[in-house]
């Protein structure tokens, strides 16, 4: 739940084993500035009062610019990124940021890739450099490339022991399609099995270009500092060149388009069904929508005392756990809400689900219930907004796949809904009879 | 050549025990408009038996569901209407109250979570409710086969002692404790000389000291003593579990009872574990996954614990590398007795620990946990410092003298697709 804390699916390139910072937060007060480069480079700053500084590096090189027949190149050319340059051999950067007690890594989705570092200030006019010569000079060795392909095979294969997984993947089909957001970020075994470095090379240079990057810095930095550092090492781009792309594919995302779809997918190893249904939304470019969306995910699914943990979980017990997610991308945003559950209440909870909805859609919700969710939504921002790393990840992601500002203007579009405005969205988006639902059964 | 992150110092720290024995710590710090605080007990599953396994998840699941004048759903309305965070969790050593609101926020919510920690109501239906909740939440972590894996070896490795009460125990159990289970362990654990509470944030330390205070000053200690935890030796013979289940991919969890916190390798074998397994750069990242392509998570741990820890190793691979990985993982284990660290790889591990160290102190809940957890465990917040300087001590010999004492009879637990598992089945 909430906008700032679900970008949607990522992948990343290490596995969390706790050892990652993790993301709790606050109120900030510090000042934010979006500079613009000559050569279209995006770079957005802020000083933090802590000794460290997060460097988050956001390419348009996600997913969604892979054509169907290359699948996965965008995960797997961010693995590759990490494997040198004709100046860093494979495995030297990471020797170099953690060695100096900093850590790093990177992430890829539909419509991004990032790759970012927190190390001490001191050490950044060291480090950056080779950031951003991995980014740009990326050499894509054959020989890595052979190996670093049996590491994504290995992520493939964990990632189809998660029946969660599994079944966001089936969701995501159904709903777009053969839009990209339709294929897994991780692509298939037998697609990566066809792919060459040549070809990996391609894309990088393609779309590894300044007009599609944005540096957010954060910490303890001052602007003509960090403005400094960048500019000089994020200088040396290639030329680009052309490389195949997506076919435009239209997202069937208006209200009028949807239709009811249903799927059942039985699993071994399941000790628990599940019902996922999904409603799409408009994309960024809405925020006037997708904040009320967002505050209805939290009316639904947001806390005890939200509609159907309160009723599903906690009065009727028909369910193990009730999740409202909200996330957007670019061009939708989705809500779901998933239920754990036993098989035989399957029926009887979704069709809870679907009366709840028309119920809201005929009759305007309580001012106190609207507030307590505003609160939430508002706190879960300001609580996320305390590291460098949350708030380079924040502007980082909204330059690039709409506009920094947007960050900032969020508070803005939730304070402005009323119990009218999320009635009429309800109406129009929440549909409790076209909607898609995914059940998960064991074998 | 050490360079981590040192964050700011905090300038205003106050620690202080009330008479009833509660330890308070309270940190001011103003950078952001945001109050977190936690409330350690100190007992956790470390305090449970084979009669009772599972009984801090309950308690902890239903102490929030109810206090002598607030239902379950009056918690949750007062605590989710004004967008604050308030939760009940149990650990290894502890259980633990969290809380974080914004400034303006945080007496409302401290006087919910005094009312929590003094008089809970033990509702019979939201017992009931948590109970089948529970059970159904050991079921679901069948679905993961690296938690199984990791569990079948916790359960082999601390056979008899609490931290390796079985799940099946923990089913059991939990479907028969009762209402008079969570009131006896709650007057027996939760009182005034068993509890730290830790606030940090916008906010006075003197003003966080007084409110803690006013609210559980009058909380009088029971006559009484304390329950002392005590266990007989863990046995250690080596061996292996295997087991078959139909996965994509297979997993070995293999490794060693390791120090407690204050035994004598403790530093040493947390330098070990940071060079195996912490990052991109650590050995079995480097040996396993870059060079060899073997497997996507690769990686070690070795856990802070009052009791008897465990130096652990694991590794997630396609089923036909099973025999491969296995020995791979077993020789860099053993490397580490065999061979001594460079001093460049010791003092790069050194400097990966403390950076990261630093960085896990960001946040106000991540200090309050921080503290806190130090002073439940009975090393008193100083250990912050300790362990840094230990950390920085740690020698070559230290860390190969750690690897020959621990790393002797070792537990491995495989689990994968039956026949890939065959070969490495114990005859």
């Amino acid at each position: 739940m909430g906008l700032f804390l679900n970008h949607s699916e990522s992948f990343t390139r290490l596995l969390d084993s706790g050892t990652k910072i993790s993301t709790e937060s606050a109120t900030n007060e510090n000042a934010t500035s979006v500079i613009q480069l000559p050569n279209g480079l995006t770079i957005i700053h802020q000083e933090m009062p802590t000794a460290a500084v997060v460097v988050d590096v956001w390419v348009r090189a996600g997913a969604s610019r892979e054509p169907a027949e290359w699948s996965g190149m965008a995960h797997f050319l961010e693995h590759m990124v990490f494997k040198g340059t004709q100046r860093l051999k494979p495995g030297e950067f990471d020797w170099a940021i953690e060695s100096q007690g900093g850590v790093t890594n990177a992430a890829t989705s539909h419509d991004y890739a990032h790759f970012y570092i927190t190390v001490a200030a001191n050490v950044l006019p060291q480090t950056l450099p080779y950031l951003a010569d991995l980014l740009l000079g990326a050499a894509i060795p054959a020989d890595e490339f052979g190996r670093e392909r049996q590491v994504v095979l290995e992520e493939i294969l964990q990632a189809h022991d998660d029946p969660d997984w599994v079944g966001y993947q089936a969701l995501c089909e159904m709903l777009y399609g053969e839009h990209s957001y339709g294929r897994a970020v991780l692509g298939t075994a037998e697609i990566l099995a066809a792919r060459s470095p040549e070809e990996m090379r391609q894309f990088h240079r393609a779309h590894y270009q300044p007009k599609n990057m944005t540096v957010a810095i954060a910490g303890g930095i001052s602007q003509s500092v960090a403005v400094e550092l960048i500019q000089q090492s994020f200088s040396d781009f290639a030329e680009p060149i052309g490389c195949p792309q997506p076919k435009p594919q239209p997202l069937n995302i208006l209200p009028e388009q949807q239709v009811h779809q249903h799927r059942t997918l039985h699993l071994p190893n399941l000790e628990h069904s599940r019902l996922t249904m999904a409603w799409l939304g408009p994309g960024i470019d809405q925020l006037d929508i997708v904040s009320g969306l967002d505050l209805i995910s939290v009316l639904l699914g947001g806390g005890d005392t939200s509609r159907l943990v309160r009723e599903l979980r906690e009065e009727k017990q028909l369910v193990q756990d009730v999740d409202a997610s909200f996330s957007i991308q670019q061009e939708c945003s989705l809500l779901s809400v998933s239920m754990w559950l036993e098989g035989p209440d399957l029926e009887e909870v979704e069709e809870i689900v679907c009366d709840r909805l028309h119920l809201l859609a005929n009759q305007p919700i309580e001012e106190s219930e609207l507030a307590r969710c505003k609160r939430l939504l508002l706190n879960d921002y300001a609580f996320s907004t305390e590291t460098p790393s949350q708030i380079a990840g924040l502007y980082g992601y909204y330059a690039t796949i709409a506009q920094p500002e947007l960050a900032v203007a969020y508070p803005g579009h939730i304070q402005a809904h009323s119990p009218h405005s999320l009635q009429q969205l309800i109406r129009q988006y929440l549909s409790p009879e076209r909607y898609t639902a995914v059940v998960l059964q064991p074998e | 050549m050490t360079s981590s992150p040192v964050l700011t110092q905090h300038p205003t720290t106050l620690r202080t025990t009330l008479p009833n024995g509660i330890t308070v710590i309270a940190i001011e710090n103003p950078v952001a408009d945001i109050v977190s605080s936690r409330i350690f007990i100190g007992a956790g599953q470390l305090c449970e038996t084979e009669q009772t396994a599972g009984l801090f998840d309950l308690l902890t699941a239903v102490i929030v569901k109810g206090t002598a004048s607030r239902t379950a759903m009056d918690i949750a309305e007062a605590v989710e209407s004004i967008g604050a965070n308030f939760g009940a969790d149990v650990a290894s050593d502890y259980s633990l109250l969290s809380l974080k609101t914004v400034s303006a926020d945080f007496e409302t919510v401290l006087a919910i979570a005094v009312e929590v920690l003094r008089e809970p109501s033990f509702p019979d239906h939201e017992i009931e409710l948590e109970r089948r909740l529970i059970l159904q939440g050991l079921k679901s972590m069948k679905e993961q086969p690296f938690g199984m894996a990791y569990n079948y070896f916790r359960e082999a490795l601390y056979a008899g002692h609490p931290y390796g009460l079985s799940q099946a125990q923990t089913e059991q159990c939990v479907a028969k404790l009762t209402k008079a289970d969570l009131q006896q362990a709650h007057r027996q654990y939760f009182r005034p000389d068993n509890i730290v509470i830790t606030i940090v944030g916008r906010i006075s330390p003197s003003l966080a000291v007084k409110l803690v205070d006013q609210y559980l000053g009058d909380w009088s200690v029971p006559d009484e003593p304390l329950p002392q935890v005590s266990f007989s030796p863990i046995r250690v013979a080596a061996q292996r579990i295997v087991t078959p289940q139909e996965t994509n991919q297979a997993f070995i969890v293999l490794g060693h009872l390791a120090d407690e916190v204050t035994g004598p390798h403790y530093a040493a074998l947390k330098l070990m574990s940071t060079y195996l397994g912490n990052g991109l750069s650590s050995r079995l990242f480097v040996e396993l996954r870059e060079k060899q392509g073997l497997a996507y998570d690769v990686s070690a741990f070795y856990p802070t614990r009052r009791g008897p820890s465990q130096f652990v190793a694991y590794i997630g691979t396609a089923p036909q590398n099973l025999s491969v990985a296995l020995a791979g993982l077993q020789a860099e284990v053993a490397r580490l007795k065999d061979m001594p660290l460079t001093e460049e790889a010791l003092q790069v591990s050194k400097n990966k620990i403390l950076g990261q160290y630093a960085l896990g102190k960001q946040t106000n809940g991540q200090i309050a946990q921080t503290y806190g957890w130090y002073e439940v465990l009975g090393l008193g917040m100083a250990f912050d410092e300790d362990f840094q300087r230990a950390i920085a001590a740690v020698t070559l010999e230290d860390v190969q003298a750690a690897a020959q004492h621990c790393f002797v009879e070792q537990t491995v637990s495989i689990l994968g697709p039956a026949e890939a598992i065959a070969a490495l089945t114990p005859s």
